[in-house]
């Protein structure tokens, strides 16, 4: 029995039961049914953190070295994201769309074929540990626990996608709400999200966050890819891609800040730039060739 | 003025043409977009294959026009490189022309004016009535605005009215002119890297010495080695270097994939391994007679070493393999066709006594082809082999690389000024007022501006809460 997926299931159903209690919560506000969402949004957080946990624990390294397993790293990190959004900003009606497409997300994990959810040893290219790290847990025997760039490289890299997802959220959320807005109508549901320049500006928070992550997973996978390959940038299609994205993100802040962009145009942008983001997450290991495992 | 204009000689015109053309910020849209989209090409037409698999993919038209425009090795392309080059010098002309302004504006940010109707013009702003008397409100706030790590400045100071000028955060808006400069170090690392350094790879054996271009000292392989997972999976691949400098031996690492040598300058990386296909360690040999099944005085014989055969007159030395024979008669040379045993054979050198008789080509799979020893009823057969690995060694001297790696730290510092140091700017009038004090605030913030709104709630929440008390 593989612990880790018995929790990935049980985080599987609570995603489903979270998703659907923040959405019950934006059809009938009631007090009572947002304190079981957010409650619900921490237990699956805390489901979560379990599988990634039992899955360092079975395969005895960072638990993100497949695209299964990185899934639940994003899923995970959206989550925190989420929750950190909602204390900040007390908007329990965004948990709707954010917590659905996380559902979404698991969803698409959970079809991954099974050879991506059995643990893998690593192929030598992927044991890249810090010495430091290593000798000071050799003290105490657990140097294999220890990581290294290329963790470090996968986990930046995930903060960022899981940040631009919720960005893509608010846009897709701003881009329906205005349109009703323009049309000078209401809608009880739409209404009981935040208002529309709200949702503009955290869409950008989002992006402010995910940008500086996103940039420092590019760069920590430099320079692990400079000890591996001996050079820090070689084009192949993932690199080329996280630069893709890496410039649409560039334009869309330069969009809004020198050119003022806001609202439509800019959140069009947001989710062009997460649609990059899929593709070169999944799009590009599947579709083009490439040095890169996974992920 | 507008004569003045008109004389300019024509290359000032162009001149000032030119540096309009790269001051403009839709150009660093376009060009970012426009990157960003060429760059999909790359991944999408695989780089740097051999011409016929364009051929096949695309067909004749289109590969000749692929071919024209370089798209199979787009990256390092005049048009590609051009655009970026674009990028640089629109960020180099930017900052000429909006860096200086925005220095000193931020350096003398000051309120010139500040009046009663200053406050109003803002949009985030707030107006508390406070019981409390008008000394004590006004040490308050200043209290309070310290507290949330604002500097402050008394504007102006009268009798019944106080003028306070609060701010926050310049650094902030320094971010993006640091993430600019930091982009322009890390292409110029690359394009030092370019010029100065470079790369080579070498298939190196146990024992072999290699000679690195451009330094004075020499690498020997001492040992190279595989680990294997239970499983029988490849863990790792090792290869213990020694660095020889003026003939003596003056370091010796380990290293593996992820973790290199780096000795003067030039670094040495675990890139590949594989099995030799020009080289053995020993090969196993015997006689046969010319009419017989029967092999007898089978032995193994080292790698360049005189061996004699047992129970006989012969000595043979192992001087040759090639996994996949082939001969090429142009160069009367013998290579190896792939690097996979699919015919494998060797070149040994036979001696009777100490007298070279021949020095033939002999095959597992083709015993007898070519006798071993002239005009003779015994020949020599070739039974199998111990193969030698070897490793395959990576050099790279890139002087621009630490360059690449300030330059990123810097845009990372950059980035976490631009995004989480926001610039505010507080205005506030407190004024003496029939039964207490008012105060009003307000102010700007280049950014967020709902971080803004709650901060001016909060501080106007802790006036009056703090004065209830
Ligand atoms: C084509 C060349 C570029 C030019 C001319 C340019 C110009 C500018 C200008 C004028 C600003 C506004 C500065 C301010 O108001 O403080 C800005 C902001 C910024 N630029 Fe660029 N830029 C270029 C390329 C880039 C690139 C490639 C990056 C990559 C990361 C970048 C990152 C930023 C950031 C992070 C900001 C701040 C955005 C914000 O405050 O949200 N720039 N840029």
């Amino acid at each position: 029995m593989i612990l880790s997926l018995v929790f990935f299931t049980f985080s599987f159903i609570f995603y489903l039961i979270t998703a659907l209690v923040y959405i019950a919560n934006w059809f009938v506000k009631k007090k009572w049914l947002g304190q079981i969402a957010t409650t619900m949004a921490f237990v699956t957080l805390f489901s979560t953190t379990m599988v990634l946990i039992m899955r360092a624990g079975e395969s005895g390294h960072a638990p993100f070295s497949n695209l299964f397993e990185s899934m639940v790293l994003f899923v995970w990190a959206v989550n925190i994201g989420y929750l950190l959004m909602e204390y900040r900003y007390k908007f329990k009606s965004l948990g709707a769309v954010i917590m659905l497409l996380e559902f979404l997300a698991m969803l698409s994990a959970s079809m991954l074929p099974y050879r991506f959810k059995s643990v893998e040893p690593l192929n030598p290219a992927l044991q890249n540990k810090w010495h430091f790290m290593v000798n000071f847990l050799e003290k105490f025997g657990l140097e294999k626990y220890a990581i290294g760039w290329l963790d470090f490289h996968v986990f930046c890299t995930f903060i960022g996608y899981a940040a631009f997802a919720i960005s893509f959220g608010l846009a897709i959320t701003y881009l329906v709400k205005n349109k009703y807005e323009v049309k000078g109508k209401t809608n009880y549901l739409l209404d009981r999200f935040p208002d529309s320049k709200m949702l503009d500006e955290l869409s950008y928070i989002a992006i402010a966050w995910g940008f500086p992550f996103l940039t420092l997973g590019i760069v920590t996978g430099a320079i692990w890819a400079n000890e591996a390959w001996g050079r820090p940038w070689s084009w192949d299609p993932k690199e080329t891609w996280s630069a893709i994205t890496w410039l649409i993100y560039a334009s869309y802040l330069h969009a809004r800040v020198t050119r003022g962009w806001r609202g439509r145009r800019a959140a069009w942008l947001a989710v062009l730039g997460f649609l990059a983001i899929i593709f070169l997450y999944w799009g590009v290991s599947f579709i083009l060739p490439g040095l890169h495992a996974y992920a | 003025m507008a004569k003045a204009k008109e004389n300019k000689a024509l290359h000032q015109k162009i001149g000032s043409g030119i540096w309009k053309f790269f001051s403009s910020l839709k150009l660093t849209i376009t060009v970012l977009i426009l990157l960003a989209f060429v760059s999909i090409i790359g991944t999408v037409v695989e780089q740097n294959q051999p011409l016929e698999n364009y051929l096949m993919a695309y067909g004749e038209g289109w590969t000749k026009f692929i071919v024209y425009a370089k798209i199979n090795n787009m990256y390092y392309t005049w048009w590609y490189n051009g655009l970026i080059l674009t990028l640089c010098l629109n960020i180099i002309v930017c900052t000429f022309e909006r860096f200086p302004t925005k220095w000193k504006s931020l350096l003398k940010h000051k309120p010139s004016k500040f009046d009663a109707t200053t406050i109003e013009r803002f949009s985030n702003k707030r107006t508390v009535k406070l019981n409390a008397g008008f000394e004590e409100t006004r040490e308050h706030v200043e209290k309070l605005l310290k507290k949330s790590r604002y500097k402050t400045l008394k504007f102006k100071s009268e009798k019944d009215e106080d003028f306070i000028y609060g701010w926050r955060g310049v650094i902030g808006r320094f971010g993006s002119d640091i993430t600019h400069v930091s982009l322009l170090l890390i292409l110029f690392g690359a394009i030092i890297g370019g010029f100065y350094g470079y790369k080579d790879f070498k298939v190196v054996y146990t024992g072999d010495t290699i000679r690195v271009p451009d330094v004075d000292y020499h690498l020997r392989l001492d040992k190279f080695w595989m680990e294997y997972y239970d499983t029988g999976q490849i863990k790792q691949y090792n290869s213990l270097l020694t660095v020889v400098e003026d003939g003596k031996d003056v370091l010796t690492k380990q290293i593996w994939v992820n973790e290199p040598l780096d000795y003067k300058g030039v670094r040495f990386y675990q890139s590949t391994w594989g099995n030799a296909w020009n080289r053995v360690k020993s090969a196993n040999i015997a006689m046969i007679g010319k009419d017989s099944e029967e092999l007898y005085s089978v032995t193994d014989i080292e790698w360049q070493v005189l061996t004699p055969i047992p129970n006989t007159e012969y000595n043979v030395k192992l001087i040759g393999f090639a996994a996949d024979f082939a001969y090429d008669e142009a160069s009367n040379q013998v290579f190896s066709k792939s690097a996979e045993p699919e015919n494998p054979a060797i070149q040994i050198e036979v001696y009777r006594g100490e007298r070279l008789i021949s020095s033939p080509w002999i095959f597992v799979n083709y015993p007898g082809i070519f006798p071993a020893i002239p005009d003779s009823d015994e020949d020599i057969v070739f039974g199998g082999y111990m193969g030698v690995l070897y490793s395959g060694l990576s050099l790279n001297k890139d002087p621009g690389v630490n360059i690449v790696w300030l330059g990123c730290s810097i845009m990372i510092t950059g980035f976490f000024l631009t995004f989480f140091i926001y610039h505010r700017r507080l205005w506030v009038h407190v004024r003496k007022v029939e039964g207490g004090t008012e105060v009003s605030l307000g102010g700007l913030i280049n950014k967020s501006n709902f971080v803004f709104e709650r901060e001016i709630e909060n501080i106007a929440k802790k006036l009056q809460g703090d004065n209830k008390k």
